[in-house]
């Protein structure tokens, strides 16, 4: 099987978000500037669906096999019907929604805006808003696992909830990296997150607050090339762990996505370039895909636009390299 | 010595009887200099060196230096093995060698110093060496014994027959009245591999540039020898260019304006319209080709390539889409954004070394500053209508004309 395929029908304006469905592991979501959520059948490389906005999409998630929740500029969320594609619309935030994961023990959705709110949703009440909660910056990134919902914000602040207790952050923490933060993911196994700067550099976090835990915690660069005697330092877009391995990619503005294994502290893989940044990537559910939206991600402004290369998205088949040295589970 | 005089005796029939001995004098002094003629060489660039010791250190640091850390390898083989398991590259992404000629810039072939050179290029070099020094074929490239069997043989009517169809292949696409075959001309393509010259050496598009200027077909288009410098597939052996370490920002030396005297005219450009240069830039980052690639001298690489021929097609009814039904509501997307919280205001800290950071802007991400774009911005009042209507439904009409017309613009796709 080819290594690596590129949807043939891809959004025709910047990739926000890929996220693979909880269930069915050819199953993708892709969120884009050009005002749509579309539905791939990765295998067959197919559109299923198609749903659109009224302005570009920045997030996108699965809840189960056949529902999806969408947000974006026009600050409104949406619940997704894949298989019919109707639409409910079912609130509003005071700006554009940048981030939402869905809770299936909880049964509740949760986004993340620039409004400087996280906001619950339960898309069969009646009036779906849950709850709001106020935070002291805008929103760039949220992760989930488990019970420990990690919220990223703009002036580098991280508040740590446990989603049962919404009433007070377990956590409030200052970025460990100087940057502005620009990705974040939690480990599979519960017991910390990865996050990344736009100074091409990743931290390995734990959430367990005792010294000797918190000493483990540690930073690296990457996504960076010295060209002549002067760094290039691309921004780290996206992180995403690996559902069964737990180990993680981080794919950068260089246009290159690298496999860790953040226990070794070791690169398992440098992928393929890709032609332009890689905003986005996410692991399928069954850890055999990895889906890598490629496109230009505004890192040179409108002038960048005009030269951009059309998006991409590619799903790579992935091998060995993401297995930790000497698994044996 | 100008190698103008010694270039026109092995092609050109036209040199009055009466210059001969000076010709054949000068001849004989090129090939006892020319004996020794061949110094080391670089099969990657095509580089001479005073001996192999500097050649091995030129081929550790311009060939075989890892990209992404400061080691130097000793053999190509060596390199693709450091960036495999140092830095965990595939296979197949390993990056091109540096620097080096088209075609010779995989791991394919082990070179170390002048070891392992293909033999069929040794002897294209050989050849390009002696049409460089304006010697006749074989002086150095075969050895002298053989020569005279060569040349005295009779040539049988069926070999004769075959040259001259082979000549005329060489030729014909860029000169039709060219058909004659001098006997030298015979004489250095018997016995030359048939795949020397089986195709021309230059595109056939592009015909000799001396033409145009009324100059006989150049000596340098004999069959069965490569082109002059100048052409694609020749180094530029310059007579005059200093040898020893290249330059600064190697990949491009100073090619002169001027051809070799006595090769071109001048005011002839050196490359024919639509050929490429002899040292074209460098291998650069094309979509699929390796990470990590940029050579040095290159200028700071942008995340996206400036190659996309086509920018990306944007929703052009996205404007249209919206405008028309906020007219009421039209608020201009701001200019500039305000910070919710500015006591929280950041700034980055400063860099030890020399830093192209790309994205800069300690407050903002690039999806703030692109939601502002006239582009994308949506004024926050029209949503807010729709939901104050209590309705959900009524942002169905228009999500299903942007529907229509997003399936218009891929239909243009």
């Amino acid at each position: 099987m080819a290594e690596q395929i590129e949807l043939s029908s891809p959004p025709f304006d910047s990739v926000s978000t890929v996220r693979f469905s909880p269930t069915n592991p050819s199953h993708l979501l892709v969120s884009s500037w050009d005002t749509t959520v579309r539905l791939y059948d990765v295998n067959a490389n197919e559109q299923k669906s198609k749903f659109d906005h009224r302005a570009a999409v920045l997030t996108c998630c699965f809840s189960d096999a056949d529902h999806a929740y969408s947000g974006g500029l026009d600050t409104s969320v949406r619940e997704l019907d894949l298989a019919t594609e109707k639409v409910n619309h079912l609130g509003q935030h005071g700006d554009a929604v940048s981030t939402m994961r869905h809770s299936k023990d909880q049964n509740v959705l949760i986004t993340g805006s620039w409004d400087r709110t996280l906001r619950f949703w339960d898309p069969r009440a009646s009036t779906p808003q849950q709850s709001s909660h106020n935070l002291p910056e805008r929103v760039y990134q949220m992760d989930l696992v488990n019970h420990t919902l990690v919220v990223a914000m703009a002036s580098r602040l991280f508040n740590i909830y446990d989603i049962r207790k919404m009433d007070v952050a377990a956590q409030t923490r200052e970025s460990s990296l100087k940057f502005m933060t620009r990705a974040l993911a939690c480990m599979v196994d519960g017991q910390g997150f990865a996050t990344a700067s736009v100074e091409g550099r990743i931290a390995v976090e734990y959430f367990d607050p005792s010294p000797e835990v918190q000493e483990k915690r540690y930073a690296f660069k990457c996504h960076r090339q010295t060209i002549d005697d002067v760094d290039h330092v691309w921004p780290v877009n996206a992180l995403a762990f690996h559902p069964i391995y737990n180990t993680f990619a981080s794919a950068g503005s260089d246009g290159t996505v690298s496999i860790w294994d953040h226990k070794l502290k070791k690169r398992l893989r440098l992928y393929n370039k890709y032609h332009s940044a890689v905003p986005s990537i996410h692991f399928n559910c069954d850890g055999t895909k990895l889906a890598v939206g490629v496109s230009y991600n505004w890192d040179d402004g409108d002038a960048g636009n005009k030269t951009a290369e059309r998006p991409s998205v590619f799903i790579r088949t992935v091998g060995d390299e993401v297995k930790p040295k000497g698994w044996s589970g | 010595m100008p190698p103008f005089l010694i270039a026109l005796p092995s092609e050109s029939l036209t040199i009055p009887d009466s210059l001969f001995p000076l010709v054949n004098t000068l001849l004989d002094m090129a090939k006892k200099k020319n004996k020794q003629v061949i110094r080391p060489w670089c099969w990657y660039c095509e580089r001479e060196f005073e001996d192999e010791k500097v050649l091995m250190q030129h081929q550790k640091a311009k060939h075989f230096k890892c990209n992404l850390c400061p080691r130097r390898l000793n053999t190509a083989g060596g390199l693709a093995v450091h960036i495999q398991q140092v830095h965990k590259l595939e296979p197949e992404n390993l990056p091109r060698i540096d620097n080096a000629l088209p075609g010779r810039d995989g791991y394919e072939v082990e070179i170390f110093g002048m070891e392992g050179i293909p033999a069929p290029d040794v002897a294209d070099y050989k050849r390009r060496k002696e049409i460089e020094l304006g010697l006749n074929p074989g002086t150095i490239s075969q050895p002298q014994a053989k020569r005279p069997k060569i040349d005295n043989r009779p040539l049988t009517e069926e070999e004769l027959r075959a040259q001259l169809a082979a000549h005329k292949a060489l030729m014909g696409a860029a000169d039709a009245s060219v058909v004659a075959p001098s006997a030298e001309a015979s004489g250095a393509v018997y016995g030359a591999p048939p795949q020397a010259y089986a195709a021309p050496p230059m595109p056939a598009a592009s015909p000799p540039m001396v033409h145009p200027l009324g100059m006989p077909p150049m000596p340098g288009f004999m069959p069965g020898m490569p082109p002059p410098p100048g052409f694609p597939g020749a180094p530029p052996f310059i007579p005059g260019m200093p040898p020893g370490p290249p330059p600064p920002g190697f990949p491009m030396p100073p090619f002169p304006g001027a051809p070799p005297p006595g090769m071109l005219p001048p005011g002839v450009p050196p490359f024919p319209p639509g050929v490429r240069p002899p040292f074209p830039p460098p291998p650069f980052v094309a979509p699929g080709i390796p990470p990590f690639t940029p050579p040095p001298g290159m200028s700071p690489v942008p995340p996206t390539p400036a190659s996309a021929s086509i920018s990306p097609p944007l929703p052009p009814t996205f404007v249209a889409a919206v405008n028309p039904s906020i007219t009421a509501a039209s608020n201009s997307p701001p200019t500039e954004l305000k910070l919710p919280n500015p006591t929280l205001a950041q700034t980055n800290p400063p860099f030890k070394k020399a830093t192209d950071l790309k994205w800069s802007d300690p407050n903002f991400s690039p999806e703030e500053k692109r939601a502002i774009m006239a582009k994308y911005h949506v004024p926050k009042d029209i949503t807010n209508q729709v939901r104050s209507e209590g309705n959900p439904v009524s942002s169905q009409p228009s999500d299903e004309n942007r529907g229509k017309k997003r399936a218009r613009a891929e239909d243009f796709l």
